[in-house]
C-alpha cells in the first residue's frame, strides 16, 4: 500500500516458498517462463530505461538541471523546455533526467542495504537456531513494529537529512522483511534431504549455505526486492514531504513533486512529469516481480 | 455564504485603491485606511481564521512563540498599544510620563475589569511585573530586566522604576510584556492557565476553548470596557493549518474566512481571485543569513564581505519573493521611524566580491554550507543564492533542518551561514539589541559577534529617549553592519493577509498581528 | 489455547523491551531539545537550564532510560513537554480521528474490492479482471501524497463538493463529520482497495481450483452459487489478514494524509513531536503503536489459526 513506506504486507504473506529444489536448470526455465507472460518483459523494458536514463543522464539532459533561469520561470512546455520550467527557471525534463540517479539510488541502494543485512541476519539467526534465532527475531520484530516514518524521521535527523541518510534510514526499514525471508528458506531448505545427505558427508556450513541456500532463496529474494525497490522509490518521495532526501538544489521526483505543489495551478508540469515517472518505474519493477513470481508459482497468477 | 456579485464589484474598488495605496507607498509610516468600511456592523457571527502553526501556551508571560502573540492580542490587552503608523498609543494605560530618565509612571484606565470579574488597577499592574520578573518560566524576564520594582502608587498610579534608562520600554509594553493577567486567576489556576485562559484577560474577546491541534475558540466579551465600535464578532475560531499549499485552498473553498500570511507565489493568483481580499501588509520582519564570526572561513570580515556582493538582492525580490517585499539596507525595517532610506542595501558587484575574496586569502573562491530551514520559500531563496554565489567563485553545498535543528545549530554555533527569521518588534531595539551585543554563552546572538564600537552604540540607544538621537544612532549601527556583516539581510517581506469578501471592518497594524475588535461579518 | 496465547504475550515483551530502548536512543541523538524548540525566540540562558533541570534533560542518558522504564512499570507514561499534559491524554485525543478514519478508509476499500476482486477472479482475464489488475496496480503504484493532492484539486477546489481540511467528528456532528473524513479516507482507502483485490482476487483464484469446487459444479450449482456457498468464506481469510496488517499501519502511518488534510491524528503527533523533540510524547506514542501493531498482529495470527486449523499449532 502507497500509504506505508514499508510498503503492503502482501509481499511477505505470498512469499513464496519453491516447492521443488531450484537447481540452475530450473532457474533458467523460471526466467524463460517469467519472460513468457505479457508484462514481465514490458516490466524489464522500463527498468532497464530507467537505469539506462540515470547511467546516461549527463549524455542526454539537454540543459544543467541546476541551471536557473529567473527570467524564464514556470514556463509552458514549448520546443525550447519539452517539459517546461520550474520556480526558478530550472528545465524540467533535465532535473527528470538527472532525478531518475536519486530516485533509483534511494530504491536500489536502501533494498541493497536491506537484503544484505537482512540476508545475513537472517542465514546467522537461521543456521544457529535456538538463542540467537530468537534474540535476532526479536530484534527484528522490534524494527517492525516501529512506525516506519518515525523511524526513518528521527534517523534523518540523527545521520543528516541528505540522501545517504535516507538510503541508510529505508534500509533499516526495510531489513527485517529480507531477514525473515531468508530466514524461512534456510528453514525448509536445511530441512530437505539432499542438504542433510550433504552434511552427512562432511559438507561444511557454509558450502551447504553457497550451493544449495543461496540459489533456491534467490528468487523469493529477488521478487520481494523488486516489490521493495519500486515502495523504496515511492518512500524516499514521501520523505522530501518532510524535508529528508536529496539536498536542493538536487532533484529527485520526488523533491520536485513535493516543490511543485504550491504550483498545481500554474505549472502543472511540475508535478505531472517526475509524479508519471515515478509512477511508471515503480509500475515496471511490480511487473518484473509479479512475472518471477508467476513464473515460479502459476497458482499464484496475478 | 458568498457575497452576492453587486457587492463584489464594489469592494474590488474599494480594494484595488487600497492595492494601488500599498503597492506605491512602501515608504514608512504607510498609511492603510480601514478596508471596506460600507454599512453598518453587524453583530453576530464566528470568524474562522487559519494559521500555519498551533498555539503552545495561552500565558502570555511564559509564551516564546509568534503565534500565541495573534490570540493574545484578541484576548488579552496591553498597558500600551500600537496605532496604523507603530506610534504608542494608550492602552490600560491611559497616559504616562517620565518624570526622571528612569521613572515611568502609568496613570491607568479606570472602570476596566477582567473577564472573570475582577477589577483591573495598579495592584493587578504590580502584581503581573512581578510575575514576569520572578515565575521561573517566564520568558518575559528578558523583556522587563530594565525594571528594578513597581509600586502601585494609588488605585490607578503605577510607578515604574527602572534600574537603567530603557528607551525601548514603551514599546516593549505593547506586546506580551506588558498584557495584563487577572491575578486572581493567576494564582488560583497556576500552571492550568496556559492551557485555559477563561476570564484572564480584559479584551475584547474571552477565551472558550482550546482543543489542541483542532482549533482555538474565542467569544464576544459583552463587558468590554470600550464601548465605541466593536467587538462584533460572536466567536472567533483559530485552527491550524500546517500546510501553506492547504491553507489558501481551504480559504479558496470558504472553509475558512482569513489567512494569516499569503505565500509569494500565490499572491498573483490571489489577487486575480474575484472570491478574496488581499491586503498587502508591510511587516516588522526581517530575512536575513547569520554568519559564523567564531570560526572559518566567516571570521575573516573580507570573506563575508564578499559573500554580501556576490549576492543579487534585486533578483531574490524579484524572482524569490515575486515583489512582495522590499531589498533590506539592514535589520531596521521600511515601517519604522528609525530606517534610514539614505542608506542603500548592498548591491551586487562581482568585481568586489573577486576582489574580497583575494583580500580575504581565497581568490579562487572557498566552500562552505548554508543551514536553512525546511520551508519552500527559503529552499527556493537558498538554491539562487547558491548560484549566485557560484558565480563569484564560492561553493555553498544546503543543508535543510527542521526547526528544532535550527535552533540547535545555532545556538551551539554549528553552523557556516544560517538563515534566520525575525517576525519583528515595533522599536528597533527589538529587532537589533540582542543580536549584535557581545554575550557570552548562548543568545540570539548566533553570529558571536564582540565588537566594543556596537556595543557602545547599542548601549547608547537604550539610554537616549530623544527619538531623532536613536535615529541617527541607528543609522550609524546599519552603516557598521553593513560593514562587519554578522549578518547578511536580505528582504523586509511584505506580510499579505487574504480574507472572504463577507469580512468587513479589518484595520491592519504592521506589527502583523490580527486584531478582530472591529471586524463584523457580512451577511 | 489459553496458554498458548499467554505464551505469545510473553514473548512480545522482549521486542517491545528493544522498541523502548531503540526509541529512547534514537530521539535523544536527535540534534536540539524540547527546550530550545520551547524557547526560540527566548535570550534567556537561564531560564533554559532551570527548565532543563526541572525536565531531567541534564542527567546523563542512563539515568534518563531509567527513570522513564522506571515510571512505564508503573504504568506512567510521563507527560508531554510542550503542553504538561499526560502522553495518555494526548493520544486519547488523538485516536478518535485516526481509529474513525482508519475504519472508514477500510470500508471504502472493502465496498471498492469485493466485488472486484470476486469479479476478477470469476471472470478471469477478461476485459473485467484486466481492469480490476490495473486498478489494484495503479493503487499500489500511486504515490498517496500525489493521490490526496488530486483529491483535493479535483472535489475541494474545483468541484466544491466535500471539505478539505480539518476535522469533525462523525459521532458528534454526523453527516458534516463524515464528509469531512470523505477525502482522506478515499486516499488511503482506494491504496488499500487496491491491494485488497489483487489478496482477494488471487486467494479467489486459489479456492477456485480447489477439488470441492469442481465437485460442487459437476454437482450442478450454478457459478455465482459454488462462490457465495464455498469459494468466498475460504478466500476471504487472507483479506482479513492483509487488513489486519494495515491496521496498525493505516493508525500510526497516515501521516502524510492527515498532514494534507489538517487532522489531529496518532501520526501527526507522533511526527509533530518529533519535530517538537517533545521526547516523553515521542517515546510514550511509538510504545502505544508498537504495541498496537503488534497486538493486531497476534490477533490476525489467532483468528487465522482458529479459521484454519490446519495452521493452528505452528
Amino acid at each position: 500500500m502507497a500509504g506505508s513506506i514499508r510498503g503492503s504486507g502482501i509481499a511477505e504473506a505470498a512469499a513464496v516458498l519453491p516447492s521443488r529444489a531450484l537447481t540452475r536448470g530450473r532457474r533458467w526455465a523460471v526466467l524463460r517462463q517469467a519472460a513468457r507472460t505479457r508484462l514481465g518483459p514490458l516490466g524489464a523494458v522500463v527498468t532497464l530505461v530507467a537505469i539506462a536514463v540515470a547511467l546516461l543522464a549527463p549524455a542526454i539532459s539537454p540543459y544543467d538541471p541546476l541551471k536557473q533561469d529567473l527570467g524564464n520561470t514556470l514556463a509552458r512546455p514549448d520546443r525550447a523546455h519539452l517539459m517546461g520550467t520550474d520556480n526558478v527557471g530550472r528545465d524540467v525534463l533535465s532535473r527528470m533526467i538527472w532525478g531518475t540517479r536519486v530516485s533509483l539510488m534511494a530504491g536500489f541502494g536502501s533494498v541493497a542495504l536491506a537484503v544484505i543485512a537482512g540476508g545475513m541476519l537472517g542465514l546467522v539467526a537461521g543456521y544457529a537456531g535456538g538463542r540467537t534465532d530468537g534474540f535476532v527475531m526479536r530484534l527484528m520484530d522490534a524494527v517492525l513494529s516501529f512506525p516506519p516514518l518515525v523511524l526513518a524521521l528521527a534517523l534523518g535527523a540523527v545521520l543528516g537529512a541528505g540522501l545517504g541518510g535516507v538510503v541508510i534510514a529505508l534500509g533499516v526499514v526495510y531489513t527485517p522483511t529480507f531477514a525473515r525471508l531468508m530466514r524461512g528458506q534456510v528453514l525448509t531448505i536445511t530441512a530437505r534431504e539432499y542438504v542433510e545427505a550433504a552434511r552427512a558427508l562432511g559438507a561444511p556450513g557454509w558450502r551447504i549455505a553457497w550451493q544449495h541456500v543461496l540459489p533456491n532463496a534467490s528468487a523469493p529474494i529477488v521478487i520481494q526486492a523488486s516489490l521493495s525497490v519500486a515502495f523504496a522509490i515511492l518512500a524516499e518521495a514521501s520523505l522530501s514531504f518532510l524535508g529528508l532526501g536529496v539536498q536542493p538544489p538536487g532533484a529527485s521526483w520526488g523533491s520536485m513533486i513535493n516543490a511543485g505543489r504550491g504550483y498545481l495551478q500554474q505549472a502543472p508540469w511540475i508535478v505531472f512529469w517526475p509524479g508519471t515517472a515515478l509512477f511508471v518505474t515503480v509500475v515496471g519493477l511490480n511487473f518484473v516481480g509479479d512475472a518471477v513470481r508467476d513464473a515460479l508459482d502459476p497458482r499464484l497468477r496475478t | 455564504m458568498r457575497a452576492a456579485t453587486p457587492h463584489g464589484k464594489v469592494h474590488r474598488r474599494d480594494f484595488l485603491y487600497l492595492c494601488a495605496l500599498a503597492s506605491g507607498t512602501l515608504a514608512p509610516g504607510m498609511s492603510v485606511r480601514p478596508v471596506f468600511a460600507q454599512g453598518a456592523p453587524r453583530k453576530g457571527g464566528t470568524l474562522r481564521v487559519g494559521f500555519y502553526l498551533e498555539a503552545s501556551t495561552m500565558d502570555p508571560h511564559f509564551s516564546g512563540s509568534k503565534v500565541d502573540r495573534q490570540i493574545y492580542h484578541n484576548i488579552y490587552e496591553p498597558l500600551l498599544t500600537l496605532d496604523v503608523k507603530l506610534g504608542i498609543k494608550p492602552g490600560l494605560a491611559e497616559s504616562w510620563q517620565q518624570p526622571e530618565p528612569k521613572i515611568l509612571v502609568l496613570k491607568l484606565r479606570q472602570g476596566v475589569k477582567f473577564q472573570d470579574g475582577t477589577d483591573f488597577n495598579a495592584e493587578a499592574v504590580r502584581f503581573n511585573f512581578n510575575r514576569m520578573k520572578t515565575e521561573p518560566k517566564s520568558v518575559r524576564k528578558g523583556e522587563v530586566a530594565s525594571i528594578e520594582s513597581v509600586d502601585a502608587v494609588d488605585a490607578y498610579t503605577v510607578r515604574i522604576n527602572l534600574r537603567r534608562p530603557d528607551a525601548a520600554l514603551l514599546a516593549t509594553l505593547t506586546d506580551r510584556a506588558g498584557m495584563m493577567v487577572s491575578p486572581k486567576v493567576a494564582q488560583e489556576r497556576g500552571a492550568e492557565l496556559e492551557r485555559n485562559a477563561k476570564g484572564a484577560g480584559t479584551g475584547p474577546f474571552e477565551f472558550v476553548e482550546w482543543v489542541k491541534d483542532d482549533h482555538l475558540l474565542i467569544k464576544r466579551n459583552d463587558g468590554y470596557w470600550n464601548k465605541q465600535g466593536g467587538p462584533y464578532l460572536d466567536r472567533v475560531r483559530y485552527r491550524p493549518i500546517p500546510d501553506d499549499t492547504v491553507k489558501l485552498q481551504s480559504l479558496q473553498a470558504g472553509e475558512i474566512d482569513v489567512i494569516d500570511y499569503v505565500q509569494p507565489r500565490d499572491v498573483a493568483a490571489v489577487r486575480a481571485d474575484k472570491n478574496i481580499v488581499m491586503l498587502d501588509v508591510p511587516s516588522l520582519a526581517a530575512f536575513a543569513y547569520q554568519l559564523n564570526l567564531t570560526r572559518p572561513p566567516f571570521n575573516v570580515k573580507a570573506l563575508r564581505q564578499a559573500v554580501a556582493y556576490a549576492l543579487d538582492l534585486d533578483q531574490i525580490i524579484k524572482g524569490v519573493w515575486l515583489n512582495v517585499g522590499t531589498p533590506a539596507n539592514g535589520p531596521v525595517p521600511p515601517t519604522s521611524w528609525a530606517y534610514d532610506r539614505t542608506i542603500p542595501y548592498i548591491k551586487r558587484d562581482l568585481a568586489k566580491a573577486k576582489a574580497k575574496l583575494a583580500e580575504g586569502g581565497k581568490p579562487s573562491g572557498f566552500a562552505f554550507t548554508i543551514t536553512t530551514a525546511n520551508i519552500p520559500i527559503n529552499v527556493q531563496e537558498a538554491e539562487v543564492i547558491q548560484a549566485q554565489l557560484a558565480e563569484a567563485g564560492m561553493t555553498a553545498k544546503i543543508k535543510l533542518v527542521d526547526a528544532a535543528t535550527q535552533l540547535s545549530d545555532g545556538n551551539s554555533k554549528s553552523f557556516d551561514m544560517i538563515s534566520y527569521q525575525w517576525s519583528g518588534r515595533p522599536d528597533p531595539d527589538g529587532n537589533i539589541y540582542q543580536f549584535f551585543k557581545t554575550t557570552p554563552g548562548t543568545s540570539l546572538n548566533w553570529s558571536g559577534i564582540s565588537n566594543s564600537q556596537i556595543d557602545a552604540l547599542l548601549d547608547k540607544t537604550r539610554e537616549v529617549s530623544n527619538q531623532a538621537e536613536r535615529k541617527k544612532l541607528y543609522s550609524d549601527l546599519t552603516k557598521i553592519l553593513q560593514d562587519e556583516l554578522p549578518m547578511v539581510y536580505i528582504v523586509h517581506p511584505i506580510e499579505p493577509k487574504a480574507f472572504s469578501p463577507k469580512v468587513q471592518g479589518y484595520e491592519p497594524i504592521p506589527d502583523g498581528m490580527m486584531r478582530f475588535k472591529d471586524v463584523w461579518l457580512k451577511a | 489455547m489459553g496458554r498458548l496465547v499467554l505464551r505469545r504475550l510473553l514473548a512480545t515483551i522482549p521486542v517491545l523491551l528493544l522498541v523502548t530502548a531503540g526509541v529512547f536512543a534514537l530521539i535523544h541523538l536527535t540534534p536540539g531539545d524540547p527546550v530550545d524548540v520551547m524557547m526560540a525566540e527566548s535570550v534567556d540562558d537561564s531560564v533554559k537550564a532551570t527548565l532543563r533541570r526541572q525536565l531531567g534533560l541534564d542527567q546523563p542518558i542512563y539515568v534518563q532510560y531509567g527513570v522513564w522504564m522506571a515510571k512505564l512499570l508503573r504504568g506512567d507514561l510521563g507527560r508531554s513537554i510542550r503542553n504538561g499534559e499526560p502522553v495518555i491524554e494526548n493520544v486519547g485525543r488523538r485516536i478518535r480521528p485516526s481509529l474513525q478514519l482508519a475504519a472508514l478508509a477500510m470500508a471504502i476499500s472493502l465496498v471498492v474490492a469485493t466485488p472486484l476482486g470476486i469479479l476478477s477472479a470469476a471472470r478471469r482475464n477478461t476485459s473485467v479482471d484486466r481492469f480490476g489488475t490495473t486498478f489494484a496496480l495503479f493503487g499500489i503504484c500511486m504515490p498517496n501524497f500525489l493521490l490526496a493532492l488530486l483529491l483535493i484539486f479535483c472535489f475541494g477546489v474545483k468541484l466544491r463538493w466535500l471539505p478539505i481540511s480539518g476535522y469533525m467528528d462523525p459521532l458528534e456532528e454526523g453527516l458534516q463529520g463524515l464528509r469531512s473524513l470523505v477525502l482522506p479516507a478515499l486516499t488511503l482507502g482506494l491504496a488499500l482497495a487496491a491491494v485488497v483485490t489483487r489478496t482477494l482476487r488471487s486467494s479467489m483464484l486459489d479456492a477456485l481450483s480447489e477439488d470441492y469446487v469442481r465437485t460442487a459444479r459437476a454437482k450442478g450449482f450454478s457459478e455465482s452459487q459454488v462462490i457465495r456457498g464455498h469459494v468466498l468464506k475460504n478466500a476471504l481469510i487472507p483479506v482479513v489478514t492483509v487488513l489486519g496488517l494495515q491496521l496498525g499501519t493505516l493508525i500510526g502511518g497516515a501521516v502524510i494524509t492527515e498532514y494534507v488534510f489538517a487532522l489531529p491524528g496518532v501520526g501527526r503527533l507522533v511526527v509533530d513531536a518529533v519535530f517538537a523533540r517533545d521526547y516523553p510524547l515521542v517515546q510514550g506514542v511509538v510504545l502505544l503503536i508498537a504495541i498496537g501493531f503488534i497486538l493486531s498482529n497476534l490477533a490476525v495470527d489467532f483468528l487465522y489459526g482458529w479459521i484454519d486449523p490446519r495452521i493452528r499449532y505452528r
